[in-house]
């Protein structure tokens, strides 16, 4: 039995002091159930992925299940971080997969502008493990990303320019797109002569704190014949993989494992041996400069240590070899930590649907991907979709 | 409108490796083995995670170290505002262990540099591994 995506909604990210988690969460649910063109009475299942604590509310998917009409529907609450998203949409997809229901919904929500600056990066510096990294050394989650930038440079010889490019092109597809955070394009210039969060990452090289929400409701072959949806997007791979909570129990800083190991199980999946000519679109999770870099090596998008100049080709641009966070990525669109995944699925239906606007890829293989990692490669997931 | 004051705060339960935390009173930082499979840890755990064996031995480390990666933190979090100046962490790799710690040198250190470690406590009397240049 295979599962489709019938419906995909997403709120504008950005600083949303406007909204509760519930009231932002209900944006996407709304857009997603009249996407799909189902009515409450189909959702037989609601999954909310939320990584929680930068909200007020720290119990949140029964108030967001309610707000969003769902009250007795589950929900299940599920948390991996900042690949909290993807682990919601699996929950879902899984649950179909089983044969438990024919149609779920995963909501995707987070707050995280709630608490002061210096409290978000205590959060996020707890990611990993508290009592021998944040507690005795003040980790930051931008710390952990800097800390593989320093490795694959000197390895590598990857520059900040390289990283900075990152940056100028999300940015620039990020400008188009109405709902993302940034919507203004970088020069190389401003990148490069941002400050220094955790050398040698600049603020250029960080994703933003973002509020936002993305829904996506899923639904057996059977129930999308029977609704007679004409325009379903298929998930044909899926992947996971973790690593150590420790970064000092790492094999290597070069690259992130999780990643390579969630790749090959869902390529493997899907029957896609060459990712460039199989894939139309991929979006990767892009949290930090480096962090997209070390994605396009990992998924195998090219060889380890080429990632520098993958982006300074252009191959990961429009025209390249394959675009990549053609909406803006986590970089410019932002990074809403439940949100993400369910947000990069959304992306990707609607490329393959041909709904993209100006931000539209080619379609030759109508097949993309997802690449979603929580923390650093502490979590990885990898979606494949098809038409 | 801001909601009401809510302070978290943990007790830490670390009596199965306070030969660690007193080990590092005294100078010296440890990491365990398994007894029965040979797997090595540090951060110390008292439990195999491989064989599920209970039996460990403390292992010394020391020696020359060697850094795989480092950081400077610019914007330190909250629980570090003493710290806020930056500081720079590293994990530098000794054997079998790789051990994180913060740079106590002159500005950034190097992938590659060789550095031995040392303890020490933070201004909050936190204890922790420091790595110095050799
Ligand atoms: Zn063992």
């Amino acid at each position: 039995m295979k599962v489709g995506v019938i419906g995909v909604g997403c709120s504008k990210f950005g600083v949303r002091r406007d909204v509760t988690l519930q009231e932002v969460a209900f944006e996407a649910v709304k857009e997603a159930m009249t996407d799909a063109g189902v009515s409450r009475d189909d959702v037989e299942l609601s999954v909310v992925g939320t990584a929680g604590t930068r909200s007020y509310e720290l119990m949140p998917a029964v108030p967001v299940n309610e707000y969003c009409g769902f009250a007795g529907k589950g929900p299940l609450r599920v948390e991996a971080a900042c690949a909290t998203g993807s682990a919601a949409v699996y929950v879902a997809y899984s649950s179909i997969k089983a044969g438990l229901v024919d149609v779920a919904i995963a909501i995707g929500c987070e707050k995280m502008t709630e608490v002061d600056t210096a409290t978000s990066l205590a959060v996020g510096g707890r990611g990993g493990s508290y009592l021998w990294e944040f507690h005795q050394y003040g980790t930051t989650f931008p710390g952990h990303y800097a800390m593989h930038a320093s490795a694959h440079m000197s390895r590598y010889g990857t520059t900040e320019k390289q990283m900075a490019l990152v940056a100028v092109k999300n940015h620039r597809n990020a400008a188009r797109n109405p709902k993302a955070h940034f919507q203004k394009e970088v020069t190389l210039e401003e990148a490069l002569a941002s400050s220094y969060v955790a050398y040698p990452l600049r603020l250029f090289d960080c994703s933003p704190i973002s509020d936002g929400a993305a829904a996506a409701i899923l639904a057996s072959e059977k129930k999308i014949k029977e609704l007679g949806v004409d325009n379903p997007i298929w998930i044909s791979g899926v992947g996971y993989s973790s690593d150590t909570a420790n970064l000092s129990r790492r094999e290597d800083y070069g690259g992130l494992r999780a990643t390579v190991n969630a790749s090959r199980m869902a390529y493997k999946m899907a029957g896609i041996d060459s990712p460039l000519k199989q894939l139309d679109i991929a979006t990767v999770h892009d949290c930090f400069t480096i962090a997209e870099i070390m994605a396009y090596e990992d998924l195998g998008f090219c060889r380890k240590g080429e990632g520098g100049m993958f982006i300074k080709e252009g191959e990961s641009d429009f025209g390249g070899s394959i675009p990549v966070n053609t909406f803006g990525g986590l970089k410019a669109k932002g990074h809403p930590l439940g949100a993400t995944g369910v947000a990069m699925v959304y992306e990707v239906v609607k490329q393959l649907r041909g709904e993209a606007g100006s931000l539209q890829v080619d379609l030759k293989n109508y097949k993309g991907l997802t690449h979603n990692i929580g923390g650093t490669g502490h979590f990885g997931w990898v979606f494949v979709f098809e038409v | 409108m801001e909601s009401r004051p809510f302070v978290l705060k943990h007790m830490l339960p670390i009596s199965r490796v306070e030969r660690y935390w007193k080990g590092l009173e005294e100078g010296k930082i440890y990491g365990t083995r398994c007894q029965s499979c040979g797997a090595s840890f540090y951060p110390p755990q008292a439990d195999c995670s491989f064989c599920y064996s209970g039996d460990m031995d403390w292992v010394e480390i020391d020696g020359e170290g060697v850094v795989e990666c480092f950081t400077r933190i610019q914007r330190p979090p909250q629980g570090f505002e003493f710290a806020s100046g930056g500081y720079v962490i590293v994990v530098a790799a000794f054997g079998s262990f790789k051990v994180m710690g913060w740079f106590k040198g002159e500005g950034l250190p190097e992938v590659g540099m060789k550095v031995k470690a040392e303890t020490g406590k933070d201004e909050l009397g936190v204890w922790k591994v420091y790595l110095t240049p050799l």
